[in-house]
């Protein structure tokens, strides 16, 4: 069925169709919806959950680790300052092994305090363990919800979807909403070998001498790994469900281009648009999206961008003291590759407007550059 | 402890940071080095009820609409709850916890309900089934008398009640008026309790004038005097025996008996405690304009402090720092009173400063009837010789009303001078049990130690401030035109309410509080108990910190 909802409710009708049985959530601007929408989905009874009211963030994340540690489907969405309040609890997910999906819509920290749009929070948490999926539309954010549990069920780490402040979790656009029982043949429900039993007690979370932590995160690293391959092989077999294909990175008419421009989130959707236009110009350019940050498809990336002769970077983002957080990962993807020049761009901070015209200023500078700046390219920064 | 796993590869570890074995052996219990105990305390209300009724706990019965078991609570300690629920002084409310808080719980009308439930459904009062051989004697009918005869009756020993008067009840009959205790209600407390034991009753029996109390001596293995103070103290001034001047006892005799003339012009009633308080708005009712004139501060007035508010509503006045100095007469009748004023002095062995006469101070008042009611005595002619006696009290020797004369007890106003009904009831009781243990060679009961429960140990985050819900009552207007009972019962959803209100001080009242707060699920409910699993209580005390009353306590573990 489809229907025109906005990104936040998109993402709660995945959670509806993925039949998620735990959900705890604190509310924060931009992702209320989500789970507001959710609350009144479980309370008519069209979700058979468990809705659990918390005082904080880091209690939400803290039901949901209880929740699938004893082997239920555990949701939970938040945002920005909600999201490093989680922190603790997001590396225990992990430890824990504990296939949790959250939604993080992305939201400038503070101060000075901000409500809208950029990558820094969610990309603060690039570390820690959890697998990262960047939404570029709404029809996205939900078919991600499923796919995201299938991907977590099998290789036990928690996943985090990750989208726009506004520009997509306020948008509203047609979504072909998943139906429950269509998801049940792709998603089957839950049922973890080991999980909190009380007729067999185990100790979790427990002491790990330095005989086998390390082990422990070698494993944790292995099935990082095994994920590449289980994120493409679920992107095939839910095309193969319902029609929409979904892969590690989206190269878009990146073939013969001479400069590609990487991008992630809602920016990619407008630089398609800048992409056609410069192409009726004549100029050979392409776009790639990177929709998985972890586990880095580098494979992926490389393989599109070595036959170019120039990459540029937009970033959302920025890792003080060092470059555009998409930019430091593509370089290390093509590390010992390729030695084509490598641009970085930081645009968009704290909500501010990527619109075509500022895409376009990107992709002249980088075709005109001879030799990129190896320093930041700020984007309508006011000097 | 269990022996450690090693593992020779990550491969044979699980994925999740668990342990491979069973933890069942890893009792957090063992982590404990404080417990909690389940440990009811005695809540401050009884302490303070003279009489030890188990309030508390009736209250929690009447929570759960348990009515019949609550009356059964009050009857172990009291027998005649329809009547102090209308007429006691209620120190228990005074002790109430709840009183620090906001309002103290209306125990008072809790008890009014429950007195009036055992009389609505007189069968609640089962009669005694046993039969023992010793027969005791109780001597007056008033609150101790009938209660020591209801203890002892209930126990299955024969009592013989002797009352000097033709119906029973003492000062409950003839000195509380009908506004307070209506005679209907009372005759139902009598025949109730009558009906619990063998008592045989002999009215029109004057001790010491009808029978000799030798022969009771004699006859009886056990005799309780219990005759109350039925004499008012005389003024002991010029003039007093004139037509016009009246004991207030008297008067208030013939107003509870129907005989009492309607009076117009103005009463002068002298004293300040109940019986003062009684008189005068009897006289009122009667039509008289009354004036209550008192040796001292309306702060030292004995009387109940809810009755003096009730006679000031009803238009009763008051005139503080007067004392009468001389009555004046026209002929044979009473024409004027002269009045010493007074002013207050050093305090006395009571506490209470004592009125000290202001030289060459005086004033004077036309009054046409004078009642006096600045206390009552003993009449102690039938058994003078048989008892101590001091300031025309009997002396009592032990706290149970032992006169040190075997087989002779006393107890109630004769002993402590004017007191309280539920005073008189706790002593008839006293008496009567130890009577009982005599009989059966009991030892006496430890003396119950005191209590230093307070707010500070009511986690008051549970209770939201209340109003006491009150009894219902008729308007002064209306009160005052006749002797209909002022105050009327709760009805069962006020009753309900206000018991809600109860904190059920130190005592589990099964909120499950505890059983839901523990984070070790360790706390085991029961039918009518809680259990602790100290195999897993680690000792981190939740339950006691949100325990709303102090149930629980805390032991240190190893001592």
């Amino acid at each position: 069925m489809k229907k025109v909802v906005m990104g936040n409710h998109a993402v709660s009708y995945g959670v509806r169709a993925s039949e998620a049985k735990v959900i705890s959530a604190y509310p924060i601007t931009p992702q209320t919806h989500i789970v507001e929408l959710l609350s009144e989905l479980v309370a008519n009874g069209e979700i058979d959950a468990k809705f659990i009211k918390v005082e904080s963030e880091h209690s939400a994340m803290a039901a949901c680790v209880g929740a699938s540690a004893a082997g239920s489907r555990a949701f939970t969405a938040t945002s920005s300052q909600g999201l490093l309040l989680m922190t603790e609890m997001l590396h225990w997910a992990v430890g824990a092994r504990l296939p949790i999906v959250l939604t993080n819509v992305n939201r400038a920290i503070g101060p000075p305090w901000s409500i809208w749009t950029d990558q820094n929070d969610s990309l603060s948490m690039r570390d820690v363990g959890w697998i990262q999926i960047y939404c570029e539309s709404n029809q996205e954010t939900q078919d991600a919800i499923p796919q995201a549990f299938k991907i977590a069920e099998e290789v036990q780490l928690p996943v985090m979807l990750v989208l726009d402040a506004f520009f997509l979790s306020h948008t509203y656009e047609i979504v072909d909403l998943l139906d429950v029982e269509k998801v049940r043949e792709f998603l089957p429900p839950y049922n973890p070998e080991l999980k909190i039993d009380p007729a067999d007690p185990h100790s979790f979370g427990n002491l790990a001498s330095a005989d086998y932590y390390m082990e422990l995160r070698y494993m944790i690293e292995e099935a990082m790994d095994e994920a590449r391959g289980v994120i493409k092989r679920v992107g095939k077999e839910f095309g193969e469900h319902f029609g929409r294909h979904y892969g590690m990175v989206v190269p878009y008419r990146c073939d013969d281009a001479d400069v590609i421009l990487v991008t992630s989130g809602t920016v990619a959707s407008t630089t398609r648009a800048v992409i056609d236009e410069m192409r009726d110009e004549g100029i050979k350019i392409g776009a790639l999206k990177i929709r998985i940050l972890r586990p880095f498809p580098f494979k992926e990336v490389s393989e599109v961008l070595c036959s170019a002769k120039k990459v540029a970077v937009l970033d959302r983002n920025i890792s003080f003291g060092n470059h555009g957080i998409f930019y430091q990962e593509v370089k290390s993807a093509l590390y010992g590759k390729t030695d084509i020049p490598v641009s970085g761009y930081i645009l968009g901070l704290g909500g501010r407007d990527v619109t075509p015209k500022v895409i376009r200023e990107v992709a002249d500078k980088a075709i005109k550059d001879k030799n990129p700046e190896p320093y930041i390219n700020w984007i309508g920064v006011k000097k | 402890m269990s022996k450690q796993t090693k593992f020779e590869s990550y491969r044979e570890m699980p994925i999740r940071a668990m342990t491979v074995d069973n933890m069942l052996w890893n009792e957090t219990g063992s982590w404990r080095n404080v417990k909690p105990v389940y440990d009811n305390k005695v809540s401050p209300c009884i302490y303070g009820c003279p009489a030890g009724e188990n309030i508390q706990h009736y209250i929690q019965l009447v929570i759960d609409r348990k009515y019949k078991e609550a009356w059964e609570t009050i009857i172990e300690s009291n027998p005649m709850p329809a009547v102090t629920g209308r007429v006691c002084s209620h120190p228990c409310m005074d002790k109430c916890t709840r009183g620090d808080y906001d309002e103290s719980v209306n125990i008072n009308a809790i008890e009014r309900a429950l007195g009036d439930m055992g009389l609505d459904n007189p069968e609640w009062m089962t009669k005694s089934k046993k039969s023992k051989k010793e027969k005791v004697a109780v001597v007056g009918s008033g609150p101790a008398g009938l209660t020591s005869a209801f203890y002892l009756a209930r126990a299955g020993y024969s009592v013989t009640l002797y009352e000097a008067e033709e119906t029973l009840g003492g000062v409950l009959r003839w000195g509380i008026p009908e506004y307070r205790l209506p005679n209907s209600v009372l005759d139902r407390v009598i025949d109730s309790i009558l009906s619990s034991g063998k008592i045989k009753v002999k009215t029109g029996t004057a001790v010491g004038e009808d029978i000799e109390f030798k022969e009771l001596e004699n006859n009886f293995d056990a005799v309780f005097i219990g005759v109350g103070l039925m004499k008012s103290r005389r003024l002991g001034i010029p003039g007093e025996d004139c037509k016009g001047v009246e004991p207030g006892l008297d008067y208030l005799r013939k107003v509870n008996s129907g005989r009492a003339s309607g009076s117009s012009g103005k009463s002068v009633v002298i004293g300040g405690g109940n019986t003062a308080m009684d008189v005068a708005r009897s006289a009122l009712r009667k039509g008289s304009d009354v004036t209550v004139v008192y040796r001292r501060t309306r702060t030292e007035m004995p009387a109940i402090a809810s009755e003096i508010e009730e006679a000031e509503k009803e238009g009763i006045k008051f005139r503080f720092l007067a004392s009468p100095k001389e009555i004046v007469t026209d002929g044979d009748k009473l024409a004027k009173v002269i009045f010493q004023e007074m002013e207050l002095g050093e305090p006395d062995e009571t506490g209470r400063r004592s009125p000290v006469p202001l030289e060459g101070k005086t004033f004077t008042m036309d009054v046409d009837r004078l009642f006096t009611a600045i206390g009552e005595k003993g009449d102690l002619d039938g058994f003078k010789s048989e008892v101590d006696t001091e300031w025309e009290l009997i002396k009592v020797k032990g706290e149970f009303g032992e006169t040190g004369r075997k087989k002779i007890f006393a107890g109630g106003d004769i002993v402590t001078g004017a007191a309280s009904v539920v005073e008189a009831v706790a002593a008839g009781r006293r008496a009567a049990e130890k009577i009982l243990r005599i009989f059966n060679n009991e030892k006496d009961p430890p003396v119950r130690d005191g209590t230093d429960f307070g707010i500070e140990n009511i986690n008051t985050d549970y209770f939201p401030k209340s109003k006491r819900v009150l009894k219902p009552r008729i308007p002064v207007s209306e009160a005052i035109k006749g002797f209909e009972e002022i105050f009327k019962g709760f009805d069962e959803q006020m009753l309900q309410k206000e018991v809600d209100r109860c904190f059920s001080c130190g005592v589990c009242n099964y909120c499950d509080n505890c059983w839901i707060y523990c984070p070790d699920a360790s706390i085991i409910r029961k039918d009518d108990e809680y259990e602790i699993d100290f195999d897993f209580c680690k000792g981190c005390l939740v339950c006691v910190e949100e325990c709303p009353r102090s149930a629980l306590s805390i032991e240190e573990e190893g001592k």
